[in-house]
C-alpha cells in the first residue's frame, strides 16, 4: 500500500540516528527556552532558527526545526502550569486549570497530562496528515472570510465557559480584549487607531505584553497579598505521577480535544487558535462536573492540550500541500524551507518525498521524543516550585522583562507589561478573570479583519453569513452557544429573587 | 476569610452603598475604557456595512463594552456575585475582592521594577538594568532583607548573562550608552 | 553567618563580576579607526519577521559577507510599521558600520505613507548598494476566465464594479503594485486588504477573490503547480523560473513596471572607508554562486555589479521616492 511506503520510507529518513540527534536537540532546546517566561514559542522558534541555517542536509534542518517547535510548546504549557504564565494563547488555556492543579499539589499530574495528551494527539494528528493532506487543504480552501468570521464568533461566545464567574463580567473582558486587539495599524486603511504616535503600537500591542502582565504579573501580586496561597502548594509537592484511574478519565478529553485540533488546525486563518478554547469549552460543557472547571479539572488540561499539539500538527498541512503558512511559526518555517533551497508547496510531495515523509515522521518521533525526555523532568520541574518565593518571583519579574525585549530590543514592550499588570490585577480584584481578555485581544483583529473582508467581497450584504451553508451552521451553534451560557445565569437569578423575597 | 455572603449583607444594610464593591470596580473599568476607545474611534472615518473605515468596529465594540459596564454597576447594586449552596467557594478570597486589603508594598515595587528595566535597558545596558531590576522586584516581598535582596540580584544577573548572552547569543548591549 | 563572612562572599561575587563588566565594555565598544574595520561583528537590521522574504535575501548575502569581512554578521529582525520602526532605529545606530540596515522597496514608500515620519531615508543614510530585485507576477484565481494579460485587462474593464483585488496590506509590495496595475488598466476595483502574502494568496487560492499582483517569492510555486493563474510578470526581462509569462510590457501593460528592489544602508555620518569595505564585500557576495543559485530559486537574481553601488542605490531611492509619492498620494497611512 502506498500509504506504508510513504511511512516506511519517512521512517526510514527520520530514525536515522543523526536525524533522531538533531530531533533529540531541538525538542530539549525548544523546551529549555520555551519554558523561560516572556517566551512563547514563536519567539523560540524564531530565536532558535538561524542555528538550523548552517545545516548542509535540509531534512535534517527542518527536523530540528519541527522538534524547537513541539518542544517550545510544551516548554511554554510548563511554564502555564507551574507559574501561571502563558506564552502564547493556547497555553493561556491550560493555565486556567493547570495552575490551579499546581496549587493543590498536583503539578506533576497535569505536566504529565500535559505530556501524554500532547504525545496521544501528536500520534493520531500525525496520522490524519499522512492519510489525508491534500484533501483537507482543499476542504479548508472552502473556508472564505464570511466563515472565519462565523468560526471566531463560535469561538468568542463558546469561551465565555473559560471564566467561572459572572457571564457579564466575561463577556465585557473579551469585548475589552477585541478593543485592545484594535490597537494598532487597520490593515484596510493604513490608520494607526489609539497609537498616540508610539510608533511601537503600530503593529499592535505585544501579546507576551498583554499575558505577561494580566497572567505573571497579576498572579505574583496576587500571591504577594496572600502568602497562603503559596505555602499550600509548596507543601503538598509530593504525588507526581498519576494514577490508572487519573488517566482513564483523561480518555475522552485527549480523543475529543484531538479530532477538534485536528480538524481546527488545517484552516489556515487562524483555527490552530481556536483549538484549545474550543476543547475547553467543550469538556466543560459535556462533564458530569462543570463546577469543577477553573478550580483544577484534569480534562481542562487534558483536552486543550492535546487539541493544541493536534493542532500545530494539522497546521503543517496548509504549508506541506499548498505553501501557505497558518501561522506565525510556519511562516518561519517556510523561510527556513527556502534558506535550504525548497520552496514549501504542492511539488514538495511529489519532487521531495523524501523531505516530505521524513518530516511526517519525525514529527512523530518529536512527540515521542518530547515525551520520553519531559516525563522523566517532571520531577525536576516540580522542584522548581520548592524554591522560596522570595527567590523565585524576582526571578520571573526579570526574566519576563528581558524575555520581552529581547525580541526587537524594545523597552517599550516592558513598560506596556507593567501597564497590563496593574490592569489584570484591579480585574482579578473585581472578579474578572483574565483568559477571556487574551482570547479576546486575540482573536478580535481576526473578527474584525474577516467581517470587513467578508462585506467588501459581498458588496455590503450581511445576509452573505446566512446563505453560505458553513457559515450559518456556524453562527446558529454560536447563538445556541450564547443561549446555554446565558439561561442558567438568569434561572439563577430567578431563584435568588425568589429566595431573597421569602 | 470572612465569606462574602455576609460581607454583601453588611454592605447592603448601610443603605445604597453598592452590594459588590467588585462588580462596581470592574464596571467601571469597562466603562472607562469603553467610553474611551469610543470617543478616540469617533476621530477615525467610520464608514458604512459595505466599506467599514477604520472606526467603525473599535466604535461598535465601545458601544457594547460600555453596555456590559453599565449592566456590571447596575448589577453591584441590584443582585452581586453570592456564592450558592451546593457551589464551591472561590478558591481563595483575592479573587473579587475589590479593593480590600490592598497591599501598597508588592504593587510598588514590582511596577517600579518593570519601569526601571524599561527605562534604563537601553541607556544602562542589559547588566545594570538586570541587576537593578531583580533588586527592586526583590523587595516586593515582605521583609526582605538588603543583603538578601542583593544576592538575589547579582545571581540573578550573572543567571540571566549566562542564559541570555553566553548560552542564547543575543544580541543584546551588555553597558549600554550612558556608561560610555 | 557573621559580618566579616558576608563581606568577603560579597567580594567573592564581586571578584568574579569584574571580568563579565570588562568583557561586557570590550564586546560593545566596537573598533573606532575605520582603517581597522571590521575587528567587530556586524549586525545587519532587518525590518520584517525571521523567514520572510527580505529576511531570506539578508541571509542568503549574510554569510558570504561575513567571509569575505573577516567577522560574523549577525541577522537582527525588528518588525513594525511597514518597516519604519527598524530603519528609524537604524538611523540613529552609531555610525560605525557596525549597524547596517537591510530594507526594500519600503524606504521609498515610507515618506508619503507615513508623513511623520522619524527619520529621513535620503539624509539620514548613506548607501553600501542594491542586492536584488525581486520581480512580480499578475495572478488570478485558477477558474477566472482570461488566459492572456490583455483578456484580463478587458475582463476586469468589463467586471469594473464586481472583481476583487486583493494585497497584503496597506504599503505592501503586493499593494504598490495592485495600485500600478490598476492605473495601468484604467480601472479601479474593490481592494480587498489582508494580513500578509500568506492569507492573501489562500483566498486566491480557495477562489475567494479574483485577482492581485505579488512577488516570485511568494507565487511562484502556485504558478507552477496550477492552483493559480499567472499572467505576465512586470521586470523589463522574462523571468528564467517562469519561462511562459511574458512581461507585461510585451503583454500590453507598458506602465507596469515595478521591482522589489532591496538595499543596504548605514547611518549617514559612516566613515567613506568603512562604506567601501562594506560595498566589496556585498559585490563578492552577489557573485557567489550558491546566492545567485537561491535567489534563481527564488525567481530573482542578484543585481548587476554597477548596481550593487552606493551611486546606483542613492538614485534608485531617490527615483522610486518621487516616483511613489505621486502614485500614492491620497493613501497615507495618517
Amino acid at each position: 500500500m502506498d500509504l506504508l511506503d510513504n511511512l516506511g520510507l519517512g521512517l526510514q529518513t527520520a530514525l536515522q540516528w543523526q536525524n533522531i540527534l538533531f530531533c533529540l536537540i531541538g525538542v530539549a532546546l525548544g523546551t529549555a527556552v520555551g519554558v523561560l517566561p516572556g517566551i512563547g514559542p514563536t519567539a523560540t522558534v524564531a530565536m532558535l532558527l538561524p542555528i538550523t541555517f548552517s545545516f548542509d542536509e535540509p531534512v535534517s534542518a527542518l527536523i530540528m526545526l519541527a522538534g524547537i517547535y513541539y518542544g517550545a510548546q510544551y516548554g511554554g504549557s510548563t511554564t502555564a502550569i507551574l507559574i501561571n504564565l502563558p506564552g502564547e494563547s493556547s497555553s493561556a488555556v491550560t493555565a486556567i486549570d493547570g495552575h490551579q492543579m499546581a496549587r493543590d499539589g498536583r503539578a506533576g499530574h497535569a505536566l504529565a497530562v500535559a505530556a501524554i495528551g500532547s504525545f496521544v494527539a501528536g500520534t493520531i494528528a500525525t496520522l490524519v496528515l499522512a492519510v489525508a493532506a491534500p484533501p483537507l487543504a482543499r476542504a479548508a480552501l472552502n473556508f472564505g472570510p464570511a466563515e472565519y468570521f462565523a468560526l471566531v464568533v463560535l469561538g468568542l461566545i463558546a469561551s465565555i465557559t473559560l471564566a467561572s464567574g459572572s457571564t457579564v463580567k466575561a463577556l465585557a473582558m473579551i469585548v475589552l480584549g477585541i478593543l485592545l486587539g484594535t490597537v494598532g495599524q487597520d490593515i484596510y486603511t493604513g490608520t494607526p487607531r489609539f497609537t498616540f504616535g508610539i510608533r511601537e503600537l503600530y503593529s499592535g500591542i505585544n501579546f507576551v505584553s498583554v499575558a505577561v502582565g494580566v497572567f505573571g504579573v497579576a498572579e505574583i501580586l496576587r500571591n504577594l497579598h496572600d502568602p497562603q496561597r503559596r505555602t499550600k502548594m509548596v507543601d503538598k509537592v509530593t504525588n507526581l505521577w498519576p494514577s490508572r484511574e487519573v488517566l482513564r478519565s483523561i480518555v475522552g478529553p485527549v480523543a475529543r480535544g484531538t479530532g477538534l485540533g485536528s480538524v481546527l488546525g488545517v484552516l489556515p486563518g487562524g483555527g490552530h487558535v481556536l483549538a484549545s478554547y474550543a476543547s475547553y469549552a467543550v469538556e466543560k460543557r459535556t462533564s458530569k462536573h462543570p463546577e469543577e472547571f477553573g478550580r483544577g479539572a484534569i480534562a481542562g488540561v487534558a483536552g486543550p492540550e492535546s487539541a493544541n499539539n493536534a493542532a500545530a500538527q494539522t497546521s503543517f498541512i496548509p504549508l506541506l500541500t499548498l505553501g501557505i503558512p497558518a501561522h506565525p511559526v510556519m511562516a518561519l518555517m517556510v523561510g527556513a524551507f527556502i534558506i535550504q533551497g525548497i520552496t514549501p508547496g504542492p511539488e514538495v510531495m511529489t519532487s521531495e518525498p523524501e523531505l516530505f515523509w521524513g518530516l511526517i515522521a519525525s514529527m512523530w518521533v518529536g512527540n515521542l521524543l518530547l515525551v520520553l525526555l519531559n516525563l522523566p523532568l517532571i520531577g525536576l520541574w516540580v522542584r522548581m516550585l520548592t524554591v522560596p518565593y522570595s527567590v523565585l518571583f524576582p526571578t520571573i519579574v526579570t526574566l519576563a522583562c528581558i524575555g520581552t525585549y529581547s525580541l526587537g530590543q524594545n523597552a517599550f514592550h516592558v513598560l506596556a507589561i507593567a501597564f497590563f499588570g496593574l490592569l489584570g490585577f484591579v480585574l482579578l480584584r473585581s472578579g474578572c478573570e483574565p483568559a477571556p481578555l487574551l482570547l479576546g485581544f486575540v482573536l478580535g483583529p481576526l473578527l474584525e479583519e474577516n467581517l470587513r473582508r467578508a462585506l467588501l467581497i459581498s458588496k455590503g450584504d450581511p445576509s452573505v453569513f446566512l446563505t453560505r451553508p458553513i457559515s450559518a451552521t456556524l453562527l446558529a451553534l454560536a447563538a445556541l452557544a450564547l443561549l446555554l451560557a446565558v439561561l442558567p445565569t438568569i434561572r439563577r437569578k430567578r431563584e435568588t429573587v425568589f429566595v431573597e423575597g421569602e | 476569610m470572612a465569606s462574602p455572603q455576609n460581607e454583601v449583607d453588611a454592605t447592603a444594610r448601610r443603605g445604597l452603598r453598592p452590594r459588590s464593591d467588585a462588580d462596581l470596580i470592574a464596571g467601571l473599568v469597562f466603562v472607562a475604557f469603553g467610553v474611551a476607545f469610543g470617543v478616540a474611534s469617533l476621530g477615525y472615518t467610520i464608514g458604512s456595512l459595505r466599506e467599514m473605515g477604520s472606526g467603525y468596529a473599535p466604535l461598535l465594540f465601545a458601544l457594547v463594552l460600555t453596555g456590559l459596564g453599565i449592566g456590571a454597576i447596575v448589577k453591584a447594586y441590584v443582585s452581586p456575585d453570592t456564592h450558592h449552596p451546593g457551589e464551591l467557594p472561590p478558591e481563595d478570597g483575592s479573587v473579587g475582592l475589590g479593593f480590600e486589603r490592598v497591599h501598597w508594598r508588592p504593587i510598588v515595587f514590582v511596577v517600579a521594577a518593570l519601569l526601571f528595566f524599561a527605562l534604563t535597558v537601553d541607556g544602562l545596558g542589559l547588566l545594570p538594568a538586570t541587576f537593578g531590576t531583580s533588586a527592586i522586584a526583590a523587595f516586593a516581598g515582605k521583609g526582605m532583607a538588603p543583603f538578601r535582596a542583593l544576592l538575589i540580584a547579582v545571581g540573578l544577573t550573572v543567571g540571566c548573562y549566562v542564559v541570555f548572552v553566553l548560552l542564547l547569543q543575543l544580541r543584546l548591549p551588555l553597558l549600554g550608552e550612558w556608561l560610555g | 553567618m557573621t559580618t566579616s563572612g558576608r563581606k568577603s562572599r560579597l567580594l567573592r561575587l564581586g571578584a568574579a563580576l569584574t571580568p563579565l563588566c570588562f568583557m561586557a565594555a570590550a564586546c560593545s565598544g566596537g573598533g573606532g579607526d575605520p582603517a581597522d574595520f571590521p575587528d567587530d561583528n556586524i549586525e545587519v537590521i532587518v525590518p520584517f519577521s525571521a523567514g520572510g522574504p527580505t529576511d531570506t535575501v539578508t541571509r542568503m548575502i549574510a554569510e558570504p559577507m561575513a567571509e569575505e569581512l573577516g567577522v560574523q554578521v549577525v541577522v537582527q529582525n525588528i518588525e513594525g510599521a511597514g518597516g519604519t520602526v527598524a530603519a528609524g532605529e537604524a538611523a540613529q545606530a552609531d555610525a560605525d558600520g557596525y549597524t547596517v540596515l537591510m530594507h526594500h522597496i519600503g524606504m521609498s514608500t515610507a515618506p508619503t505613507l507615513y508623513p511623520d515620519l522619524d527619520f529621513n531615508p535620503v539624509e539620514d543614510f548613506k548607501t553600501i548598494g542594491l542586492v536584488t530585485e525581486v520581480p512580480m507576477t499578475v495572478i488570478a484565481r485558477k477558474d477566472l476566465e482570461p488566459t492572456t494579460l490583455e483578456e484580463l485587462t478587458t475582463y476586469v474593464t468589463d467586471n469594473e464594479d464586481s472583481v476583487t483585488l486583493a494585497h497584503a496590506g496597506i504599503g505592501s509590495a503586493s499593494h504598490l503594485c495592485g495600485v500600478l496595475l490598476q492605473q495601468a488598466m484604467g480601472v479601479e476595483v474593490q481592494e480587498v486588504p489582508y494580513d500578509g502574502t500568506g492569507p492573501a494568496i489562500a483566498d486566491l487560492v480557495g477562489g475567494q477573490v479574483d485577482f492581485m499582483c505579488d512577488q516570485t517569492t511568494n507565487t511562484t510555486t502556485q504558478i507552477t503547480s496550477g492552483a493559480v493563474k499567472g499572467y505576465a510578470v512586470t521586470t523589463t526581462e522574462p523571468v528564467e523560473s517562469l519561462p511562459d509569462l511574458p512581461t507585461a510590457a510585451e503583454a500590453g501593460l507598458d506602465e507596469l513596471e515595478v521591482t522589489v528592489w532591496h538595499g543596504l544602508y548605514v547611518p549617514s555620518d559612516t566613515p567613506d572607508e568603512v562604506v567601501e569595505k562594506l560595498n566589496s564585500a556585498l559585490q563578492v557576495a552577489l557573485k557567489d554562486q550558491g546566492v545567485i543559485d537561491q535567489m534563481g530559486d527564488l525567481g530573482t537574481a542578484p543585481v548587476a555589479e554597477d548596481q550593487a553601488t552606493p551611486d546606483a542605490l542613492t538614485q534608485k531611492l531617490e527615483s522610486e521616492i518621487d516616483a511613489w509619492s505621486g502614485v500614492l498620494s491620497g493613501i497615507t497611512a495618517e
